[in-house]
Order: structure tokens, then C-alpha cells, then sequence
């Protein structure tokens, strides 16, 4: 909890408002601001839930009951074991380069985020513009453009149908550049970049002791928001690789729908699949979150 | 050591840092755009051609702007560029306004259940495409939608959210259900690296939540709004993950309906990059061209002359 | 400027990928002495374990198998690498891409390798491989087209199997009439290689090839004969119209609302799939004829093993090709773990081919048999260059015909109209018929 100063309006505020009666007023608002997150949450819930539900019916029923219904007759142990039996293990490999897809991925590009979006935001350097504007410039050209080229480039130098060709083309996040500028704008302010050079201290250790703690939050909405990008990216190893065995799990339970003729496509499995494939994001997600209560100035958690 | 002058442009200003900064970004850029979107650019004025005229090998020839011709002079392209540009108008402003509205909420200290609201609205960013046909083939086709269940419990006929009225709508929805999230925690995270001294202050002058809202921290957001508006106008007008998934569903969607799913037919399913090549860069000069302008306009008002 | 910048940048790497040149891949860096390593696309399912067969009683040559895309997906991939400079030797590729991996320089011509397995497959076959006498591949499977319907529920509707389609058109009216949420069958704009099985059992083709120059007619006798004839049970109602592969169309296989498909001999494993509820309960037939007493059936499907032009072992390769697909253990291997139905005329009457697949009910024992002679009156489509472009234009204009009410056999002209023009643009003789 905070500090009682911030949570509930002094009397003073409540004054401030003729003609309300003050504790309804603020239960109003109270019910229709939760009101308005709960229908939204909800609504985002709902072809979530189908996920789980779905996954959870049998492959006899996945298609003859309600949508929605959950099933009853064991599916979802059916379907983690059929989705365990499929090809020797195979769907745990692809988790595992998910893994190391997303996470080697995301935190090289919060390290390159950072320093750039600092540069852009604390310094004043010819060519800072021009930076810039390459950066909005690379979002321009999408990467269903730019795939095969970046395919053809890698191949030339012998990296395509690596672990690399997936990797480091998604270092690289203009998104992430441009946060890290806007977090670095507002929470560092110059006098402190300059009362660290007064103290004698270099740049890198400018940037690494004073500038990246501050940064926590935004950081930490970087690496989050990078890692779900790389964890569900498609088409970049998609058109990358072409051994089966160093796809992700996108790229694998993709292949997985589509099977060949006269192969069942094997849609309760896939769909386990999927289900796996959230619940680390969800844990993600609830882990990182804590870092973004803290309060940047005194360091106390914010409520 | 002689003490700086106590202005920001001193004598010890650093000249490297920057760049060393910026090198790797640099590096990756050139790498992994400059490079690849020069080769798009080259390959967009060649094509392949057999000569002989049966069953001979293309070549790849220089055929200058023979491409870009062909595709300027489609009507097809035409329409998917209006129908992109509609779409972008009706999705927009709707996610960024979801997205604001949930993150000054979730930032205020007057809702509940903000911790579950706010992973709920984010989960739907983290839900993997492949089954995202799946998803939607089950939630908007009649026959096993949630929706005719209840239109029959209610006695009105059966409502094909997929039929051409009801399309566009439906591929927003996907759009805004999927991004909503993804913006919310941006502006989110900004509305968090506010001192909370500054709402103390307000507090005491008596400021009420909404009051607060509007002119404290929606104009502390500005620089986050713009570029999340901005971002979001980019990919908005290069859609193609929502229109993929549900073309499958229904005739209503052709792979001319959006013009990047025009760029992705002739790549990867008609074999023909040149084609693609000349379509994304029309689409990137057409989306440079609307960016520039938006971002010219604001750029001022959002990152300040200076810090 | 850019190309400048592009070309001294691309030296650099090259030079320094050149040093890094033995970094990754599919090494088929062999030398001429000791044992030669292949590389094999294919989506065959187990494909794996056939190969292990092979390579256990082939220690010289030595196939190593991936399986990273399907269909389409995996010709784009090939293409792509072949332009990078690294193909797989050997291929897994669909009769209709064939021509595209031909006219880009992708496959080779193994026509001298396959002296020894000609009479192993039929003249119709050996087409959908063979272009201006030259043979790019080892046909690997067919999916002669037939009809499947279900038993229990003819039954219960009082229906004869159709033999003719005017007799499959009165049978639809007549289901419809009994019961509104009923179809007797579907029609799908998604799918034109159905379509084309269709047009070529009643004749036409969309491509012809004289040695020199090609003729294109995609909108012909036959094709307006076949669209005008499902364009009038769609526009009835008694046939449905909703998209195939999605949870509405197998939910409603699933809840016998639609009592038959217009398949191929492929079909049992899809149905398992996704009407995995009504398994035993389905039985098939020929495919509804033109004429009265006539055998004639088309393609739907169908893959061949290619070689790479680029591949250092062309012999060697083809020498695999061929026994994948016609030596007895390989096809053996093929039909009981891909579940693939072979092409060549001994696979078909293999041994491996004696169980009944479940979704068909215990009477249909003699499936495969039937299943022979059907294929027996296969009538061959011939492929142009640029089939992708003409099936991705049956995507649209027969999903507008759909959508809008409109005429399919404009639909046709509209397919006629784009693939003469990607062809001319790609500097394709056509004479003009």
C-alpha cells in the first residue's frame, strides 16, 4: 500500500465539489470505472476461454458440441499425450527453440533498444535526425517484403537454416528503439546525465550505472513486448529455416495442420499445442509486472 | 581535472559516445533492412522472361518500370488501397481509444480488479496465430458460433458475421482485439514512470480522478500517444495477419482485399518477388508519405526542442 | 546509389561467407569417393522411416529428410533456395508445380535415368511428369477423384448412389426438398484443383503444349460445362457453399448435414479427421459420369519425387527416386506409413493396401480394388507454367461468383484472362485458338 496521501481524497478535494454527496459520488465512479475494465477484460477473455476449452475436448467432440463448452472426458490429458506421442517428442523441441528464439532474441534487443533509444534521447550529434527517420524508415518496408531478401543475404554468407538466421534479424526493433527513446526522454533528466559527468564518470558507465536502473519499467515493457513478438513470429522462420527440427513452435504446430492428403489435420493436438504455447507468456507476464509499480524516484513500490 | 563550465554544451561534451550508442542498431539496420530493402528495390525493376517461348528457362532481366505500370494500372490494387485506407479509419481510433481509456484506468487508483483486467486485456496480444483460423472459424462461422446460439434463443435469424456487410467489421474486430492490449501496456508503462509527486500536488489543489486524466496525464503521454498512434497507423495500413487468418473462413475476402495480401500472393504463392517488390514499395512510399505527414505535424509537440 | 551500396556491401559479405562457407546445411559436399549424402524435402508423414530402409541397405548413398513445408508452401521454399544456391537434391513436388520448377531452372531431366521403370507406370501418369518429352521426376502418388457418401444415411433418406450427374443433381434437389438444413454435397471456391480434376473428367484442360508454343483455354466446353453445372445447384441452394476445411464445414460432416464429397482416394484419412464421430458409416462409389456406362475420372492431387538441377548427384538421386516409388519395399513403406495411394500400377495392387480405412464401414473391403479401376480411366490435365497464378485467380473470381450470385462460367473467362496475361508478361508463346 502506499502512502495515505495518494489513495483517498482529502477532505479538502471532497470539498472542492458542491452539491455531491461524497462517498455515492465515489462509489459511482468506482463501479463504473472496474464496470468498463471487467466488460473489456471479458471481452478479451472470450476467444481465450475457447482455447481452453477446446483444448480440453476430445477430437470427437471438438466439433459436435457448443464452442464453448468445456469437455468432460479427459480430452485434455488425450490430447497433451497424443501431443506428446507426435512424431517422438517433437512439440518439445519446438518449444524449446521458442525459448530460445524468444528469450536469447529479446534480451540482446533490449540491449540494443536501450543504447539506441539513450543515444537518441540524451545526446545532440549530427546525423541524429537522419537516425531517426531510418528507423521509422525500416517499419515502412514490411518483412513479408523483406523475407526473401533477407533470406537470399543469409544464404550468401552461409547462415541460412541456422539457429542465427532466425535470430538476429529480430534483434533489431524500431518499436523498441522508439519506447526506449520516449522512457529515456522523460525519466532522465539532463541534470543527472551531467551531474555524473561533473563526477568524473565515463559514458558506458553513465549509461550502465545511472541510466539503465532508471529505465526498469521501460525496459522491462520492452523485453516483455519483444518477447511475445519473437515467441509468436511466424514468418520470419518460417521462410528461414527448412530443417523441421529447429522450427519454433509456430512453425511446428503449423505443419502439424497441415499434413499431407489423406492425413487427419490434427486439430485437438494443435490446439493443446496453442494452449502451451500462452500459459509461459501469461507466467511472463504476471512475473515482469511487479516492475512496473516501482516508484522511480524513491525506489517504494507503488500501489 | 579543470571543472566543466556549467552549461550542457561543455568542453567534455563526448562526440563518440553516441555513435558507439548506436553502432549496433546501426549494424543490424544495414544488415537487415538497408540491405535486403536495396535488393527489393533492384528486383522491382527486373523480371523473368523465357525466350524461346515454350518450355525454356527464365532469365531475370531489366525491364525497368514495366512492374510498377502493370501494378499502378490494376484496378484491383486501387481498390484494396480504398479499402485499406477505410478500414485503417474505422480501427485506429477505435484500439487507440480502447487502449488509452484502459491504461488511464488501470493507472487510476478508483477501479478494482485492475490486475486482472489488465493481464486479460493483454492475453489476447500473446494467443499464437496459427490457431487463430481455428479461433475465429469457430466464433464467427454460423453453424458453430456462440453468436447463433444466441440468436436462436432470442428467435432472430442467423447473423454471418462473415457475409460482405459484416466483413469489415469482423476483420477489425480481430485487429482490435489482438492490438488493444499491446498499446495499453505502452501507454500503461509511460502513465507508471510518472512521479507520483505531481498527482499529490494535484490532489491537494483538488483535482478529482477524471479532472486528473484529462489534463495531467493524457498530456504527459503525448510523446507515447503519438507514436503509438503512429506505429499503429503503419501497421494498420499494412494489414495482412487478420485478413490471412480469415480468408480461409469465407468468399468474401479475395487476395486483392487488402494490398499487402496482394504483395504476399505474388511472393509466396505466385512465385513472381518482382511483382512484390514493385507492390511494397508503392505501399511504403504510400504509407511514408501519410506518416510523414502526421509525424511533421506533431513531432514538435511531442519530443520538444529540447532537454 | 542504393545498388552501389547494395553491391560493395554483398562483396564484403560474400567475401567473408565464403570463409564461413562450411558453416550449416545439406551437405552434399560428398566427394566422388565414399559415401554420397542426399538431402529430401518431402511432407510425406513417417517419410523418415522409409528412408531409414533405404539407408540401412545403401550405405554409399545416404538420404537425409526434412520435412519443412507442404503443398505450395514448400515449392516457394524451394524456388527461394534454389536462388540462394542451395536446393535440396531431391524434392517432393505436387504434378502442377512442375512446370514452374521447369521453366525456373529448378528440377533436372532424368529422363535417361528412368529407362528401367517406364513400364512401371501408365502413359496418363507418366504426363502429369513429362514435359516436351522430357521426364522431370519419379511419380510418387495419384488422387484419382471418387465419390464418397454416407450409407447410413442414404438410407435413411431413400437415396440411390447418383452414376450420372444429372442423376447427383436430382438426388441433391430431392435431399434438399426432404429436409432444408440437408445438402446432398458441397462446392468449394478454395479449392481449383478440385476443379480441375473435375474439368479434366470432362475433357478440357486449361493448358495444352505443342512442342513450341502453348495454347491456354480456360474457359472451354468442358470447364463451362462443369462450372455452368454446379453454378446451377448453387444457385438453388441444394448444394452448400460454405468453405471447406473449417470447424463449420466439419461440424456439419460431423452432424451428417452434408451426406456426401466429391473427393479423391485420399479421402478416408481426411474424414477420420474431421468428422472423427462418424467413423464406419461412410461408403464410396465412381465418380458421377457424363455419359451413362462411362469409366472416366479425373486427378485431385497428386506428387512426384524431383530431382535438383543443382544437385551434385544426379544419378545418385535419381536412382533413390525410383525406388521410393517403385521398388516394393519402398512403395510398401510409402502406403503403410505415409498412408500415400501410389502411382505406380504394381504399388496399386500392393499388399500393404489391404486394410480398409475405418472411416469406411466393414462392407467397402474391396475399396482399394475398386479404387484401381477407377484410376484405370483417369483422363491427364495438362499444367502450364504459372498455375499458381491461374488457381490463386480461381480463388477470386469463383469467391465473387459465390458472394455475389454471379454466373461461374465468368469466373473462367476471368481465369482465361489472367493467366494469358502472366504468361505473356513472362514472354510465353501462346497461340492464340
Amino acid at each position: 500500500m502506499s502512502t495515505v496521501a495518494l489513495s483517498t481524497p482529502t477532505a479538502a478535494g471532497r470539498a472542492g465539489r458542491p452539491g455531491f454527496p461524497g462517498t455515492g459520488h465515489r462509489n459511482l465512479h468506482r463501479f463504473l470505472a472496474t464496470g468498463v475494465l471487467l466488460v473489456g477484460a471479458l471481452y478479451c477473455l472470450l476467444p481465450v476461454l475457447w482455447v481452453f476449452m477446446a483444448a480440453t475436448r476430445t477430437r470427437e467432440e471438438l466439433f459436435s458440441s457448443f464452442s464453448l463448452a468445456p469437455g468432460w472426458n479427459g480430452g485434455l490429458w488425450e490430447n497433451l499425450r497424443d501431443l506428446n506421442d507426435y512424431r517422438g517428442g517433437e512439440f518439445w523441441r519446438w518449444a524449446a527453440n521458442s525459448v530460445l528464439y524468444a528469450g536469447a532474441g529479446s534480451v540482446l534487443s533490449v540491449l540494443v533498444s536501450a543504447a539506441a533509444g539513450y543515444a537518441l534521447a540524451v545526446y545532440r550529434f549530427p546525423g541524429r535526425g537522419a537516425v531517426f527517420s531510418a528507423v521509422l524508415g525500416a517499419v515502412l518496408l514490411p518483412q513479408v517484403a523483406l523475407a526473401i531478401p533477407q533470406y537470399l543475404f543469409l544464404s550468401r554468407i552461409g547462415l541460412a537454416n541456422t539457429y542465427w538466421s532466425v535470430l538476429l534479424p529480430g534483434i533489431l526493433s524500431p518499436y523498441g528503439i522508439y519506447l526506449m527513446r520516449i522512457y529515456a526522454s522523460s525519466a532522465i533528466p539532463s541534470e543527472m546525465v551531467e551531474a555524473a559527468r561533473l563526477d568524473g564518470a565515463r559514458e558506458l558507465r553513465i549509461f550502465r550505472s545511472v541510466a539503465l536502473p532508471t529505465l526498469v519499467p521501460g525496459l522491462v515493457t520492452v523485453f516483455l513486448l519483444q518477447f511475445v513478438a519473437s515467441w509468436n513470429n511466424f514468418l520470419l522462420p518460417y521462410v528461414m529455416l527448412s530443417d523441421d527440427r529447429k522450427y519454433p513452435m509456430t512453425v511446428g504446430l503449423f505443419t502439424m495442420l497441415n499434413q499431407g492428403a489423406n492425413q487427419p489435420a490434427l486439430y485437438s493436438l494443435v490446439i493443446a499445442g496453442a494452449l502451451l504455447a500462452v500459459l509461459p507468456l501469461v507466467a511472463l507476464f504476471l512475473f515482469l509486472q511487479r516492475f512496473w509499480s516501482i516508484d522511480l524516484v524513491s525506489g517504494a513500490v507503488k500501489s | 581535472m579543470p571543472a566543466s563550465p556549467p552549461r550542457w554544451y561543455g568542453a567534455r561534451v563526448p562526440r563518440i559516445a553516441p555513435y558507439a550508442f548506436l553502432t549496433p542498431a546501426v549494424l543490424l539496420f544495414l544488415t537487415f533492412f538497408a540491405v535486403p530493402g536495396g535488393y527489393a528495390i533492384c528486383i522491382s525493376l527486373r523480371s523473368a522472361k523465357v525466350s524461346g517461348g515454350g518450355i525454356g528457362v527464365r532469365e531475370e532481366q531489366f525491364v525497368g518500370p514495366e512492374t510498377y505500370t502493370r501494378v499502378l494500372s490494376d484496378v484491383e490494387f486501387w481498390a484494396g488501397l480504398g479499402r485499406m485506407l477505410a478500414y485503417a479509419a474505422i480501427v485506429v481510433p477505435v484500439m487507440l481509444g480502447l487502449a488509452l481509456l484502459f491504461a488511464l484506468l488501470l493507472d487510476s487508483s478508483v477501479a478494482r480488479a485492475r490486475t486482472f483486467s489488465r493481464i486479460s486485456i493483454f492475453l489476447p496480444y500473446a494467443v499464437p496465430g496459427v490457431v487463430a483460423t481455428l479461433l475465429w472459424g469457430f466464433l464467427y462461422l454460423p453453424t458453430t458460433s456462440p453468436l447463433t446460439s444466441l440468436t436462436d434463443v432470442m428467435g432472430t435469424g442467423t447473423i454471418n458475421l462473415l457475409c460482405s456487410k459484416a466483413i469489415y467489421f469482423s476483420v477489425a474486430n480481430v485487429a482490435v482485439w489482438g492490438g488493444t492490449g499491446f498499446n495499453m501496456i505502452i501507454l500503461y508503462t509511460s502513465l507508471r514512470s510518472v512521479p507520483s509527486e505531481i498527482y499529490d500536488a494535484a490532489r491537494i489543489d483538488g483535482c478529482g480522478e477524471w479532472r486528473m486524466a484529462r489534463s495531467i496525464k493524457i498530456p504527459l503521454l503525448t510523446p507515447a500517444l503519438v507514436m503509438t498512434v503512429l506505429f499503429s497507423t503503419i501497421a494498420t495500413l499494412q494489414v495482412f495477419n487478420e485478413p490471412m487468418t480469415l480468408r480461409p473462413l469465407t468468399t468474401s475476402i479475395s487476395w486483392t482485399w487488402m494490398p499487402m495480401m496482394k504483395i504476399y500472393r505474388d511472393g509466396f504463392v505466385n512465385a513472381d518477388p518482382y511483382t512484390a517488390a514493385a507492390g511494397a514499395v508503392i505501399l511504403a512510399c504510400a504509407t511514408l508519405v501519410l506518416s510523414l505527414t502526421a509525424l511533421r505535424l506533431v513531432q514538435r509537440r511531442a519530443f520538444g526542442e529540447d532537454r | 546509389m542504393r545498388s552501389k551500396k547494395l553491391a560493395r556491401t554483398a562483396g564484403v559479405m560474400f567475401l567473408i561467407g565464403s570463409l564461413a562457407a562450411c558453416s550449416g546445411g545439406s551437405g552434399s559436399a560428398g566427394s566422388q569417393e565414399g559415401p554420397v549424402t542426399l538431402s529430401f524435402w518431402s511432407w510425406v508423414p513417417n517419410i523418415d522411416k522409409v528412408v531409414a530402409t533405404w539407408n540401412s541397405s545403401h550405405p554409399d548413398i545416404q538420404v537425409e529428410v526434412s520435412k519443412p513445408a507442404q503443398g505450395d508452401a514448400l515449392t516457394t521454399k524451394i524456388l527461394a533456395a534454389d536462388k540462394a544456391g542451395n536446393p535440396p537434391d531431391l524434392m517432393q513436388a505436387e504434378y502442377q508445380t512442375l512446370p514452374t520448377l521447369v521453366t525456373n531452372g529448378v528440377v533436372a531431366d532424368v529422363t535417361s535415368h528412368l529407362e528401367s521403370v517406364r513400364g512401371q507406370f501408365s502413359d496418363t501418369v507418366w504426363s502429369q511428369v513429362t514435359f516436351g518429352d522430357k521426364r522431370y521426376g519419379v511419380p510418387q502418388d495419384i488422387g484419382p477423384m471418387m465419390f464418397f457418401y454416407r450409407k447410413d444415411l442414404f438410407a435413411k433418406y431413400d437415396l440411390l448412389v447418383p452414376t450420372t450427374w444429372a442423376e447427383y443433381a436430382a438426388t441433391a434437389e430431392a435431399v434438399h426438398a426432404k429436409d432444408p438444413e440437408v445438402h446432398l454435397g458441397g462446392f468449394s471456391a478454395a479449392d481449383p484443383g478440385w476443379f480441375t480434376g473435375l474439368v479434366s473428367q470432362a475433357g478440357g484442360s486449361w493448358w495444352s503444349f505443342d512442342g513450341t508454343s502453348w495454347g491456354v483455354r480456360a474457359d472451354d466446353a468442358a470447364g463451362t460445362k462443369v462450372a455452368d453445372f454446379w453454378d446451377g445447384l448453387v444457385r438453388e441452394g441444394s448444394i452448400d457453399s460454405s468453405a471447406w476445411w473449417t470447424p463449420e464445414w466439419n461440424s456439419k460432416l460431423d452432424q451428417g448435414k452434408i451426406l456426401s464429397w466429391v473427393s479423391a482416394v485420399w479421402a478416408p484419412g481426411v474424414l477420420s479427421g474431421s468428422a472423427p464421430k462418424t467413423g464406419g458409416k461412410w461408403a464410396a462409389a465412381p465418380l458421377p459420369q457424363w455419359r451413362s456406362g462411362e469409366n472416366v475420372t479425373g486427378f485431385w492431387g497428386g506428387s512426384s519425387t524431383a530431382v535438383a538441377a543443382r544437385s551434385k548427384h544426379v544419378a545418385a538421386a535419381a536412382q533413390f527416386a525410383q525406388w521410393l516409388n517403385t521398388d516394393p519395399a519402398g512403395v510398401k513403406g510409402l502406403i503403410a506409413q505415409g498412408s500415400v495411394y501410389p502411382a505406380s500400377t504394381s504399388g496399386q495392387s500392393s499388399p500393404a493396401l489391404s486394410e480398409t480405412p475405418e472411416i469406411l464401414s466393414a462392407d467397402q473391403a474391396d475399396f482399394y480394388t475398386r479404387a484401381e479401376k477407377i484410376a484405370a480411366g483417369a483422363r491427364a490435365f495438362t499444367w502450364g507454367p504459372n498455375v499458381n497464378v491461374a488457381y490463386s485467380a480461381f480463388n477470386d473470381a469463383f469467391g465473387k461468383a459465390v458472394q455475389n450470385r454471379t454466373a461461374f462460367s465468368a469466373g473462367l473467362r476471368s481465369i482465361q484472362t489472367a493467366v494469358v496475361a502472366d504468361m505473356k508478361k513472362s514472354g510465353f508463346t501462346i497461340s492464340e485458338r
